[in-house]
């Protein structure tokens, strides 16, 4: 029994030991560390770590934003600020509720960690059917992950930690509740997923593309030098805005000139995808997920009550 | 006239003497219930697994209660008796019984609930008595059979129940024809709430004439859209029933 015990140990250690974020921080301004995911979809290979991630060193102490994908991620992320600085983390910052960003919130349960009112709104709300979605989709790099609200809440306006004050802007064309930071010290604009740069956007909780349309002007023309979106790489240039300017509005003429034509979710999910589009990663996959969530408030658009009873 | 009743009317075809000649060819979807379905849905008449019934679904679920499923038997036009659609994998299988009588395309759009990842099949009967069977898979999360209803978290949904949203779209030879129609569609699957849903539609042209029939079942999703390619001019007759009687009319100019 004791050989088929040290046996099995021995069988599953190597296993578990693969389960490994290796979170490599990159400075990308004074104090400001970015741990880069790549711009691939959920899968067991990346253990959900296809998100960009950051933590502030401020003479107050570490200012996180956004905790990852799953408990593993949170706790890997604790041991990466703890090797970089030996100053506390004081403070977590959530830009939206989607689970990429929110489910290494365990790993920081010893300090404040807040959101947008709507966020945590939104969390409380969708959280748990979130959390049991990434198990499906990416196993057991979520063990032991379960959702924890934000305990404090972040009003619009600017929040000093000494040598970086950070602005707080409460938009919402991602999710209806998205947090922008602006480090008015370094410049550096944490767009969250307000932004994607090179991988397609995601539209599950989206109040309508001309929302977010208006958020972009509303970033770009804020004085930053650095954008991070919240997929993608980091830019010191406007073309994430410009990219961003280009996909939302081509969806929405693609979605109002297929509901004037009468064509249906099964055609609008094959329509052509420009050129131009092809670095974009993963823009036919979500183009099928965002005719679904976008596309029956643009056919009912083109619709009208025909019934016997419209009228009476 | 019912699923049994048709599928003997098939087996009186002459075609089925020659049953045992026609080869299926290779099923394109794995199906552990293929016979199965083979003998519910078409009573074992002969069949032939046929590319030219396109099945067209997303290759996943994006919405597992409202997935978009496109049938285009145009290939057999002018041949169609009538086109079964089922999802293999689904507690309650049964999509559509869809009927082209004249003036209108063997083509139809509509939403399906599925509850989990499955083999979809739309199977074309044919005047010549043979079943064309169209084939696709979808992957799914899951659980759209059995999630709670989304209408009936709506305030007064019940004032709603039997209200079409409908328009005409020109294409040339043809003309689109597209209908939403406010109803639970309760599949009987969620705790407490009965079977109630919209079990049989009647297309009719300007001048009474029947274009199509169709049965439908609770696969189909809540306040189900439908999309028909309608030939001839003139406005268009929807004649909607469900199975506690309710009768509702609209008419698509």
């Amino acid at each position: 029994m004791r050989w088929i015990l040290l046996l099995f140990i021995g069988l599953s250690w190597p296993a578990l030991a693969d389960l490994e974020y290796s979170l490599k921080p990159r400075l990308i301004a004074p104090d400001t560390w970015l741990l880069e995911g790549s711009t691939d979809n959920f899968a067991k290979a990346n253990g959900g770590n296809i998100v960009n991630t950051a933590f502030i060193v401020t003479e107050r102490g570490v200012v996180v934003i956004d905790t990852g994908p799953s408990k593993r991620y949170g706790e890997a992320m604790r041991k990466v600020i703890a090797a970089t600085t030996d100053k506390p983390v004081i403070e977590v910052w959530l830009t939206h509720h989607h689970p990429d960003h929110v489910l290494g919130n365990q790993a920081f349960s010893d300090v404040p960690i807040a959101a947008l009112a709507g966020t945590t709104e939104l969390l409380h709300q969708q959280g748990d059917a979130m959390a049991e979605n990434m198990y499906r989709l990416v196993g057991d790099w979520m063990r032991g992950t379960e959702v924890v609200l934000p305990n404090r809440t972040l009003e619009p306006g600017v929040k000093s930690f000494g040598n970086h004050d950070l602005r707080v802007l409460s938009l919402g064309g991602h999710t209806g509740a998205d947090l922008a930071i602006l480090d008015q010290q370094t410049g550096v604009l944490f767009a969250g997923d307000l932004v994607f740069y090179q991988r397609a956007l995601t539209t599950p909780n989206s109040p309508g593309l001309a929302v977010w349309l208006a958020d972009i002007a509303t970033l770009q023309a804020l004085p930053w030098t650095r954008v991070v979106p919240g997929h993608g790489p980091v830019a010191t240039d406007a073309k994430p805005f410009e990219q961003m300017r280009d996909y939302l509005s081509w969806l929405d003429q693609l979605l109002r000139a297929g509901a004037a034509q009468g064509s249906d979710m099964s055609e609008m999910i094959r329509s052509p995808i420009p050129e131009r589009f092809a670095g974009i990663n993963l823009s036919r996959y979500e183009l099928i997920r965002s005719v679904s969530h976008l596309y029956p408030r643009y056919e009912r658009a083109q619709m009208s009550r025909v019934d016997s009873t419209a009228g009476k | 006239m019912n699923w049994r009743a048709s599928c003997l009317l098939a087996v009186w075809l002459p075609i089925a003497a020659h049953a045992a000649d026609i080869d299926p060819g290779k099923d394109p979807v794995p199906s552990v219930m293929w016979a199965f379905y083979h003998k519910q849905m078409l009573g074992d008449a002969p069949f032939v697994f046929d590319d030219r019934v396109k099945l067209l679904a997303p290759p996943f679920a994006e919405d597992a209660r409202q997935v978009p499923l496109e049938i285009d038997a145009r290939a057999f036009k002018g041949d169609v008796v009538k086109i079964l659609a089922w999802a293999e994998l689904n507690p309650l299988p049964k999509i559509v019984d869809f009927q082209p009588v004249t003036g209108v395309l063997p083509w139809l759009s509509i939403r399906i609930r599925i509850e989990q990842a499955t083999p979809l099949r739309a199977a074309v009967l044919t005047r010549d008595g043979l079943w064309h069977v169209g084939s696709t898979l979808i992957d799914a999360a899951g659980g759209g059979c059995t999630a709670p209803s989304v209408v009936r978290t709506q305030p007064g949904w019940e004032e709603h129940i039997g209200e079409v949203l409908g328009g005409r779209y020109p294409r040339g030879e043809f003309s689109r024809v597209r209908v939403q129609v406010a109803h639970p569609m309760d599949n009987g699957m969620v705790s407490g709430i009965p079977e109630f849903f919209i079990n049989h539609a009647e297309l009719r042209d300007q001048n009474d004439q029947v274009l199509a029939r169709l049965e439908l079942f609770p696969a189909v999703s809540e306040n189900p859209n439908l999309t028909f390619d309608i030939e001839g001019a003139g406005q268009t007759r929807l004649l909607l029933r469900d199975n506690s009687g309710n009768e509702f009319d609209a008419a698509i100019p």
